[in-house]
């Protein structure tokens, strides 16, 4: 992929991450709307898992958080040093490391929401 | 008359250490916030990136079940997990507000209408509408300091 079609790619992960990220703080108690402990208790968590609005924004988070932190890495990695080889393994590294964060997030949000 | 030696230094100087050039950069004359700005927000960025690997391994085990949930939340229960939390929300606040500060550079619509360059120099990038927004990135991490602080560690 083009790097200009990522970086615009990236764009609308941040739009995405912005929102998801403040309504995710938001449903934990950071803006104070709910209890931060009764947040964390597994009942609730469960439920949130079987809303689907619930699991769309979990997933859209998860998807955008790891897209725009993996991109960021990237750009640092490659700015340490150039070359094609050095080029290849941090874009595959990166690659791996983000369908292992997406798979395994996925994983979560599917099973709980299928009733574990 | 004997050749003028002139000392030579090589093409490609040996970098030390690309992390000790990124620290050295951002505290390198001349200094100023967006430099420190910058260094944070990379700093920040990857702590939050090591924090969600860690946030989507400890949420998983919610898919085990109430006892594995129980398990992990009461293994996270102590002070250092919450300090750790109150880090992330501050670190989240900046990096956001600061990203978006960075994006709208990016994008054009901070950085002014270019004009002649005179003496000092200044960039016009630099301008006062981004420096609003980085003060703003400021206070507001500082207001999400004191409500994570009430939150987690109060």
């Amino acid at each position: 992929m083009r790097e200009s079609t990522l970086q615009l790619v990236n764009y609308v992960m941040i739009a995405v991450l912005l929102l998801t990220v403040l309504l995710h703080l938001g449903t934990h108690g950071f803006f104070g709307f709910v209890d931060y402990e009764a947040s964390l208790v597994y009942g609730d968590v469960v439920g949130r898992y079987r809303q689907a609005i619930s699991s769309v924004l979990l997933a859209s988070l998860l998807i955008s958080a790891a897209f725009h932190g993996l991109y960021g890495l990237r750009n640092i990695l490659l700015e340490f040093r150039s070359g094609p080889v050095w080029d290849r393994a941090v874009s595959y590294g990166v690659l791996v490391a983000g369908f292992a964060l997406v798979g395994w997030g996925m994983r979560t949000i599917l099973l709980t929401a299928m009733g574990g | 008359m004997a050749d003028a030696t002139v000392s030579v230094e090589p093409a490609r100087k040996r970098r030390k250490s690309p992390v000790a050039d990124q620290v050295r950069w951002a505290f390198w004359r001349p200094m100023n916030l967006e430099k420190l700005a910058l260094f944070v927000q990379r700093i920040s960025g990857l702590a939050l990136l090591v924090y969600l690997f860690f946030h989507v391994i400890v949420t998983g085990f919610v898919a085990s079940g109430r006892g594995a949930w129980q398990g992990i939340m009461a293994a996270l229960t102590n002070p250092l997990a919450h300090l750790g939390e109150f880090l992330v929300f501050v670190g989240v606040i900046f990096h956001g507000v600061n990203g978006v500060r960075i994006l709208l550079l990016e994008l054009s619509p901070l950085v002014g209408t270019p004009s002649r360059p005179d003496y000092p120099y200044k960039a016009q990038s630099l301008g006062r509408g981004q420096r609003s927004i980085l003060y703003l990135s400021a206070v507001m991490t500082a207001l999400a300091a004191i409500s994570a602080f009430f939150l987690l560690l109060g």
